[in-house]
């Protein structure tokens, strides 16, 4: 079975960590009817909510790390 | 487009069911089929309900609770209960004249939230003000109020239009160059209501 680069794995981890965080942040704020709670869904909820997508974006788009590379053992020729 | 908040609530754990499944079983990824609930997860999901979540937020701040949320609003929330027919407010939101659960709203459209990007900014000051600075103790419109707003429900009404006063201004009227606040002028009078007797609903 393919395996996922560990590096991937600690992003996506994060990005899930922002993006859970922000919709519960979000989520609280819909059951306050009060202009601190729109800030707080706008300005914590949606940046953290951001952050995670914008991290996983990176994280699928960024190519493998360069150190991951050079622990391949060298090959016959080399 | 407005969500329940039930639903938005069911649609949030849904998500964080799938992202937790995501993160916690990484090799799904391998497969196309992960990459795409992955994608879903988090990406399309998030962003789906960062986007309701604001058309529901934006909806609460129509409401009447949300205005008057605020302690330096609760005077001008009492001017709509005042037992006086000769306040402009009380009268509208006492005889439905403006739903009660957007009386605010309904009169102030192009207020902070709702009005343009200087109303926006401006919201944006009210919170600091309220939390950070001085509140002034007496609080004035931006702008003259606007006949736009008495017209918007007011304007081609048989009782306003056939009324022997509002006949020879009533172009005036619509330009705003006479402001329907210059008769009507028992408006929120918000600091000298101490000891107003108040409305309440089913009690004579």
């Amino acid at each position: 079975m393919t395996t996922v680069a560990p590096h991937l794995v600690r992003r996506l981890q994060l990005a899930g960590l922002l993006v859970t965080l922000g919709l519960i942040v979000e989520l609280v704020t819909l059951h306050w009817a009060h202009p601190t709670a729109f800030l707080f869904f706008l300005f914590l909820g949606g940046l953290l909510v951001t952050a995670g997508v914008l991290l996983y974006l990176f994280a699928i788009a960024s190519p493998a790390q360069p150190e991951l590379e050079s622990r391949r053992p060298p090959d016959a020729a080399g | 487009m407005s969500l329940p908040i039930a639903g938005f609530a069911a649609l949030v754990l849904a998500t964080i069911a799938l992202v937790a499944l995501v993160v916690l079983r990484p090799s799904l990824m391998a497969a196309r089929g992960g990459k795409i609930l992955a994608f879903v997860a988090l990406f399309f999901l998030p962003l789906l309900l960062t986007g309701l979540g604001t058309a529901a937020q934006m909806e609460h701040s129509k409401s009447t609770r949300f205005c008057l949320s605020c302690h330096v609003m609760e005077p001008y929330g009492r001017s709509l209960l005042v037992d006086d027919p000769a306040y402009l407010p009380a009268r509208h939101y006492q005889n439905n004249r403006v739903p009660r659960e957007a009386a605010c709203f309904t009169c102030h459209t192009d207020y902070t939230l709702f009005g343009d990007y200087k109303a926006k900014l401006r919201g944006l000051r009210h919170v600091y003000v309220n939390y950070l600075g001085t509140i002034p103790k007496q609080i004035k419109l931006y702008e003259p109020y606007n006949n736009r707003e008495c017209l918007h429900c007011h304007g081609g009404a048989r009782a306003f239009e056939e009324n022997e006063v509002h006949q020879p201004i009533r172009a005036e009227l619509a330009k705003n160059a006479t402001s329907c606040l210059e008769c009507h002028d028992k408006v929120h009078n918000a600091h000298g209501l101490a000891g107003a007797k108040l409305w309440q609903e089913g009690k004579p």
